[in-house]
């Protein structure tokens, strides 16, 4: 199967729409996030959501990793012209969204002598209950506020399940490119784990084993064919494929003493480190558990166009 | 050449039947599986009725979770029919949405504002029955989880068929499952106007393409087929139930809740699983509706229907009478189509006394028909705007 183009790239994360410059690191102490054994995360300071938005009160039905994700998507897209109804729309994301929280006043007001108590839950349950909140949380919402926004129409698809989530999505994207289910796919990634409450479940579900620095993304992709993205005379700053070839295995969380930990969105992050930084030949894989590993490679050379302006050649280190 | 996908296996647990045979025995018998909730005291609550899943015995895999135990009853039943499928060759994709632990563990731990228990929080994984599934039927081929609403078993079913066509595995097993029916639940979707609180009649409720329908009846369920490359099945003399020739999908970019009243993203979901089957529309004998009997899904669906299809198929949603399965309905309901072709037999949509003018179609009305039909479609759509269309055709 050949190689798809990426020609378009958006980034949402605690180092800014280009994290892969320089050394920096967004990781910063967090008094905020109780029972972090090391006390540092990484997160977005603010999401600029106005230029992709119809309705600016939609903000307001969107979770964080919704945010996250529609603030990658936007600039992934913005040179695309041709059409809506075939431009695939295809989605990882991570952990239960938007409840952070929330329900907490809902469940409590329920609550009588250890247990939920019906009646509760019809009086002063309800009363507090946040109506849009099963809006809010269920996880196929990034790519619902995505599609409604930017008009996306074509194929899609939301896959959650932790660190392989963003691959497999990327996996299909390439894969119904090649068959001529889209024309186009936008891919997006978004995770986040910088809360109390997110913390929390991370160092629980970890049985007591060291956790790392937590962090948030949205990474977004615009992939075509080869065919159609030189036709359409687009910039291609990277072929990406499902064949490994000889490529060595890039390690997927080289970011992660920069950006944090952010899991679904972790191995699309490092594709979007290759790019970014020029890598000639990489193959980007994430495992869920002992599930089987999923994994794309990555490919740029010289013929291929920076995708910002502070890209350079002499930062291909590790790759 | 692409290779062709065959069901050799499926398995369902419904508010109907705790397996296939019956479920489908009763569907087409125009039972109704919606009743008063049994499981706790909702009289207090907005809508105290439910299409709550049928009695079934815990699993010993299922760690006292009722999901788990609904996929793990739904895949030993499709396997027995199927035979074993396992090994790197086979693989695992699920629909489902968030697990919730019990409302008394969640409801305590927030009040003692401590996290829920490891095996709290790995309930909550929407893929945690993609893992049990797996395990149990000894799958280590690729595995994934999608979860698009009410479209997402729809969209794993359609995820299965493109993995073996594309050669990434030989046999998937495919389905989803949702267990919805608690007092949070029913209060959340109560508070967005979604649910029919007909509480005085609730099996007639569920009324989808109704001029009286006023919303969906919550249910629960699991439905998982065993997907094989034709080719393998055959080899290995495996019964081959039917096929799936075709899937489609796509985005509606309306709004998060309703349809748009064009029918615009129903449509380019049907045409582009025709397409993917390489089918006219004139093929379809069958089509099982998403059908939710609320005010705004029938006519959106039913104008979809209009713009993809010329002439009148058969139409029925088998909503009405096992309620709204969620992450379930769309593996349930391909199951259903698979159950059609095979008795030559379309299920009705029950409660259907005064069909709404705006969703003028040839409805299989309050009994079921006998027809000739050698491909059914199946549509999903969820909130969020995803829709999914399977194509199942008689095997030949």
């Amino acid at each position: 199967m050949p190689d798809v183009a990426v020609t378009g790239v958006g980034l949402c994360t605690p180092l800014g729409e280009f994290p892969h410059h320089g050394d920096r690191t967004a990781l910063e102490h967090r008094d905020d996030l109780v029972g972090l054994p090391h006390t540092t995360a990484a997160s977005v300071a603010s999401i600029d959501l106005r230029p992709w938005l119809k309705r600016r009160k939609d903000r307001k039905l969107m979770a964080r990793p919704s945010q996250l994700a529609l603030a990658a998507a936007g600039p992934a897209l913005r040179e695309w012209r041709g059409s809506r109804d075939a431009l695939g729309l295809y989605v990882g994301v991570g952990r239960e969204p938007g409840d952070d929280g929330e329900s907490a006043a809902a469940l409590i007001a329920a609550h009588r002598d250890g247990r939920v108590d019906e009646v509760a839950v019809a009086g002063p349950c309800r009363d507090v209950y946040p109506p849009l909140l099963p809006l809010k949380t269920l996880p196929n919402m990034a790519l619902a506020h995505i599609s409604i926004h930017l008009d996306v129409r074509g194929e899609n698809g939301a896959w959650c399940g932790g660190a392989a989530a963003g691959m497999t999505a990327l996996r299909a994207a390439i894969w119904s490119i090649h068959e001529g289910r889209c024309d186009a796919a936008l891919v997006v990634a978004s995770d986040t784990w910088v809360s109390a409450g997110a913390v929390r479940d991370l160092l629980r579900a970890s049985g007591g084993a060291p956790i790392e620095s937590p962090g948030e993304a949205g990474v977004a992709l615009l992939v075509e064919s080869l065919a159609s993205a030189s036709a359409r005379k687009a910039a291609v700053f990277a072929r990406i494929g499902t064949a490994r070839g000889g490529a060595p295995v890039n390690d997927p969380t080289r970011h992660r003493d920069r950006v944090g930990h952010c899991h679904a969105a972790d191995a699309m992050m490092a594709v979007a480190f290759c790019i970014g930084r020029r890598a000639p030949s990489a193959w980007v894989e994430a495992r869920e558990g002992s599930q089987p590993a999923v994994g794309v490679s990555v490919a740029v050379d010289d013929g291929h166009a920076c995708y910002d302006s502070g890209s350079r050649g002499d930062d291909r280190g590790g790759f | 050449m692409t290779r062709r996908v065959v069901v050799t296996g499926v398995g369902m647990v419904t508010p109907l039947g705790a397996d296939a045979e019956e479920t489908w025995s009763n569907v087409c018998a125009g039972r109704s599986g919606v009743g008063p909730v049994t499981r706790f005291d909702a009289s207090d609550l907005p809508v105290t009725f439910a299409a709550e899943v049928v009695d079934v015995a815990p699993h010993p895999a299922d760690g006292g979770d009722l999901k788990l135990r609904l996929a793990a009853t739904a895949l030993e039943e499709a396997l027995a029919q199927s035979g074993p499928v396992s090994g790197p060759g086979t693989g695992v994709c699920l629909g489902s949405e968030i697990g919730r632990p019990a409302l008394d563990v969640l409801a305590n731990a927030m009040r003692d504002n401590r996290a829920p228990s490891r095996a709290d929080l790995e309930r909550m994984d929407p893929a945690a029955p993609t893992r049990l599934v797996a395990s149990m039927a000894g799958a280590t081929g690729p595995q994934s989880t999608v979860s698009t609403a009410c479209t997402s078993s729809s969209q794993a079913v359609g995820e299965g068929v493109l993995k073996i066509r594309r050669g990434d595995a030989d046999a998937m097993i495919v389905g989803g499952v949702d267990v919805l029916v608690d007092a949070i639940m029913i209060t959340g979707f109560a508070k967005l106007g979604a649910l029919s609180e007909r509480n005085d009649d609730p099996q007639r409720a569920s009324r989808p393409f109704d001029s009286d329908r006023d919303g969906f009846v919550l249910g629960e369920g699991a439905g998982i087929l065993i997907l094989e490359d034709r080719d393998r099945a055959l080899a290995r003399g495996a019964t081959i139930l039917a096929e799936i020739s075709g899937y489609g999908c796509s985005c509606n970019a309306y709004r998060i809740t309703d349809s748009p009243p064009d029918g615009r993203g129903a449509h380019q979901s049907m045409q582009a699983a025709l397409d993917d089957a390489g089918l006219e529309p004139e093929a379809i004998g069958y089509i099982n509706a998403h059908g939710t009997s609320t005010p705004m899904n029938d006519p959106s669906e039913a104008r979809g229907i209009h713009r993809t299809f010329a002439s009148p198929v058969p139409v029925s949603s088998t909503k009405s009478s096992m309620g709204h399965l969620v992450a379930a309905c769309g593996a349930v309901e391909a199951i259903l189509c698979v159950l059609a072709i095979r008795d030559q037999r379309l299920p009705p949509t029950i409660n259907l006394a005064r069909p709404d003018a705006s969703c003028d179609l040839d409805h299989v009305a309050n009994a079921a028909r006998d027809a000739s039909v050698t491909h059914a479609m199946t549509n999903a759509f969820g909130f969020g705007g995803s829709n999914g269309s399977l194509v199942v055709s008689k095997h030949a």
